[in-house]
């Protein structure tokens, strides 16, 4: 055995590292990620990832492509188990149960952890069908309270006033800016604890995307919510604390500012300098 | 451990078990294939087990169609199965392809979608319709003007001559193969016409671009690139024109012969289907029927398969 | 460079463009050909008659009525036992079966029954249903019918669910909602118009198909509304009327081949519709 593998040994046998920057602040730990793995088949697109996501915190994550960001997202609502040969190890505590679990329920975890996704996906029905049709997959509710669900989400994402006349329209006939925000709608209207956005407004103009970080900003007084994001601005604007990911490991975690402003290591500092990605 | 993390009013309408009982009646219904295709093996096989049993091989070699003796050969369906599909082939190929090249290559856009449209409709026309109008129109039409032609053309040259001799009838094997032409004609044209188009764009222009003519292309990188393509397109041509029912009976004369002229009536296994179940008395009659139709399902099967193998390997190299 | 080779290069390719243009003209002259000869005998059986009288004995008047009826029953029957199968079967090949060797053995499955000589599956049904039951019946009939709208239907519905996009699944399924409403409410709302389209082009399919008919159903000169016994259709008329010596069947053979040809190429032409309006939505 020679001395590289057995330092790798050494390394294999601590305890996973999470990263937990938010000592200074009493900050409530929603989602804790110990050594996360993830493969695609053979390749691994994360690697032993740690790190801690705070309620009522906007988290960001950024990074060059694939370094596995939009991977990790896809982890938390466990949405990969859709496609055969995806498989994730480690823990992903949720309230400290363990989401990996094979027990787990997919469906009751998704209504818990919303997801948007990069480009807009309203379905092909209504608006007012798009928003239902989350909140009737898990309550039975009359028809004045579901119209009453429907446009308090709508209000909740900006969106009411734009659509409020016209809720029998399909949802295809909105701009792309409205189409996302009634994605968002959908997504909280089944009223999730977590809100996963995977570069939500990276198929939108600056108006619309602008519309989306002021509704960031807005939900993060209910949400724990983590962001994928290219733009690093946005990042900079809209999040509390970012995590920089590189080749499906994560470098560095901390609050945003001390990212943007002090990194502590040379490969986020080349990254959001624009020196590479 | 609990896997329930939602509080207990949250529980979805279905529980758990909506998500098996919709999985486990969409596979019941997948599976029918698989039952409905064994079951067509099996039928047919118990069916044709009475006169497989009389016969025995020669079944397959035997011309003989007697029904008062209840001596039955499947030679001459066969035979004629062979020959109209061969006629087929020989004449629907190369249209197929003059027309797949003039749509890929020659055609101005607008006249794109109309002709692919045209073939497609040519392809609905139920198989009825081309026997009716080949019984009515064509036959005649090849009595009065193309047989007397063809006779006293290529009927008098030594040994082609015998496959053009005898009497201008209008019906007979020539016939039927010129009408399954026709009817396989849009299949083969619509397939040639889809695996041109799966070549890259990229290797058509460098073509283009170092000079070739639009004939050059064809011949050169667009038919060697899709051959696998274009054969399963030829193939599933054929697996039609093998099976093809209605088209056939109608001009076909039934006439459970072997000739050697192709202007002559003959007789291919499904029209002799068509012809006689209804009205085959005894049981070594039907089973001889059924033995038939057993055949043609093997033939069909076999052509059919091959042909969607080398589609499926064109789409998968196309894919990667 | 020699201008001779180039000559000559020229002239072959003129040759070839040459003989595809005729190859194109060929294809659709018979095509007109066909359908002038269909109008021209068909127009000519055309009448009230044809929709209002059954079917004659040699020598008389009459129509199409119990024939077209009989149509109509059988191509409906089929239709409605065969389209819901064909759907279930495609949407377990395209969702839960994506990707899987036992899929791609039945897709492969699929494919040679859809190109199975039709009247194999007239003998098949012969021998499961007529044989045991002991008479020819509308439900054998409709029953031939249906196995061949199988394979049609789940090939279009596996295609048409293979368009529709992942990020909805993704977007369903991230709602928390079960796979099977993932399926049933989302992805088949989705591709609901090419679903409809291959419906269609399947109705079109049978509605003229003969061969199957000829030892299932048979034929009745009657009007009948038993499914158990002989019923009338168009297709089988047309056969026999076609091949006997009548002047006045012949005539009905050809009004009713001009009835079946228009009601396909009618459906086809509105498949393509509906066909053309969704991938222009998109």
């Amino acid at each position: 055995m020679n001395a590289e593998t057995s330092l790798a040994a050494a390394r294999a046998a601590l305890p996973p590292r999470v990263a937990r920057p938010g000592a200074r602040r009493v900050l409530e730990e929603k989602i804790v990620i110990r050594d996360l793995s993830f493969y695609y088949r053979d390749f691994a697109a994360l690697k032993r990832i740690g790190l801690a996501l705070y309620d009522k915190q906007v988290t960001a994550f950024i990074g060059p492509s694939g370094c596995g960001k939009s991977t990790l997202l896809r982890t938390m609502n466990r949405i990969y188990d859709l496609y055969p040969g995806q498989r994730a190890t480690g823990e992903i505590l949720l309230d400290g149960e363990n989401i990996l679990d094979p027990r787990q329920d997919l469906n009751l975890l998704r209504a818990k952890v919303g997801m948007v996704f990069q480009k807009p996906t309203p379905f092909p029905m209504s608006i007012f069908d798009n928003i239902a049709f989350g909140i009737r997959l898990y309550e039975r509710l009359g028809t004045g309270e579901l119209a009453d669900r429907v446009e308090e989400a709508l209000r909740r994402a900006a969106l009411w006033d734009e659509v409020k006349d016209k809720l029998r329209q399909s949802g295809l006939s909105l701009s792309g800016g409205q189409q996302q925000r009634l994605c968002i709608a959908r997504a909280i209207a089944v009223k999730p604890e977590v809100l996963l956005l995977d570069e939500p407004a990276s198929a939108l103009d600056p108006i619309s995307t602008q519309r989306i970080e002021e509704l960031i900003a807005e939900l993060k007084s209910d949400y724990c919510i983590a962001i994928v994001t290219h733009n690093m601005q946005q990042a900079a604007r809209s999040s509390d604390f970012t995590a920089f990911m590189y080749l499906g490991e994560l470098v560095e975690f901390d609050e945003t500012e001390a990212i943007f402003t002090k990194p502590r290591e040379k490969r986020t500092e080349d990254y959001i300098t624009g020196r590479f990605g | 451990m609990t896997a329930a993390i939602l509080p207990a009013l949250r529980k979805p309408r279905l529980g758990r078990f909506g998500d098996p009982a919709f999985r486990a009646l969409t596979s019941a219904f997948a599976l029918l294939v698989l039952v409905i295709l064994g079951g067509i093996v099996a039928a047919l096989a118990r069916g044709a087990l009475p006169a497989l049993a009389k016969f025995g091989l020669p079944f397959l070699a035997s011309a003989a169609w007697n029904p008062v003796k209840e001596n039955f050969g499947a030679a001459a369906p066969i035979y004629g199965t062979l020959v109209t599909s061969a006629i087929a082939m020989l004449v629907a190929i190369p249209l197929a392809f003059g027309i797949a090249l003039f749509i890929t290559e020659l055609c101005p856009a607008w006249l794109k979608r109309p002709l692919g449209t045209m073939i497609e409709l040519l392809a609905a026309i139920p198989s009825i319709i081309y026997g009716i109008w080949g019984l009515f129109v064509f036959a005649p039409f090849l009595q009065a003007h193309l047989e007397p032609a063809i006779i006293a053309s290529l009927g008098a040259l030594p040994g082609i001559g015998a496959l053009f001799a005898g009497p201008p009838l209008g019906i007979g094997l020539l016939t039927a193969g010129l009408i399954l032409a026709i009817m396989v004609l849009p299949f083969i044209t619509a397939v040639m016409r889809d695996v041109f188009a799966t070549v890259p764009a990229i290797l058509r222009e460098s073509a283009y671009g170092i000079g070739a003519t639009t004939f050059e292309v064809v011949w050169r990188v667009v038919l060697p690139y899709t051959r696998t393509g274009v054969l399963g397109g030829i193939m599933l041509g054929l697996g039609r024109a093998l099976g093809e029912t209605m088209a056939v009976t109608f001009v076909i004369g039934n006439a459970h012969r072997i000739q050697a002229s192709l202007l002559q009536p003959g007789t291919t296994i499904s029209a002799a289907l068509a012809n006689e179940f209804t009205e085959a008395v005894g049981d070594i009659y039907t089973s001889s029927l059924i033995a038939l139709g057993l055949i043609l399902f093997i033939i069909t099967a076999i052509v059919l398969a091959l042909a969607k193998l080398m589609l499926i390997r064109l789409e998968a190299r196309a894919g990667a | 460079m020699s201008a001779a080779l180039y000559v000559r290069r020229r002239r072959r390719n003129a040759f070839v463009i040459g003989l595809a243009v005729a190859a194109t003209t060929l294809g659709i002259l018979w095509l007109a050909l066909i359908l002038f000869a269909l109008l021209r005998n068909g127009i000519a059986a055309l009448g009230p008659d044809l929709f209002l009288r059954m079917t004659p004995p040699p020598g008389s008047k009459g129509g199409l009525l119990n024939a077209i009826a009989g149509s109509l029953v059988l191509t409906l029957v089929g239709t409605a036992a065969g389209a819901p199968a064909g759907i279930l079967a495609g949407t377990f090949l395209a969702e839960y079966g994506r990707g899987s060797r036992l899929a791609a053995v039945l897709r492969f499955l699929n494919d040679i029954l859809l190109s199975a000589p039709s009247i194999i599956i007239g003998l098949f049904i012969y021998a499961v249903m007529v044989l045991p039951m002991g008479h020819f019946s509308a439900w054998a009939g409709a029953a031939a019918l249906a196995i061949i709208t199988i394979p049609v239907v789940l090939r279009t519905t596996e295609d048409m669910l293979g368009l529709v996009p992942a990020a909805l699944r993704e977007a369903a399924a991230a709602l928390g909602a079960p796979r099977w409403k993932v399926i049933v409410i989302v992805a088949y709302r989705a591709a609901l118009q090419g679903m409809v389209t291959g419906v269609m082009l399947a109705v079109a399919r049978i509605a003229g198909e003969t061969a199957p008919l000829l030892f299932t159903v048979l034929n009745n000169q009657f009007w009948s509304t038993d499914m158990n016994a002989p019923m009338a259709n168009l297709p089988v008329v047309i056969f026999q009327f076609a091949l006997s010596p009548y002047a006045d069947w012949q005539r009905l053979a050809w009004g009713g081949a001009l009835l079946i040809t228009a009601t396909i190429l009618l459906l086809n032409i509105a498949a393509h519709l509906i066909a053309a309006r969704s991938s222009s939505s998109r």
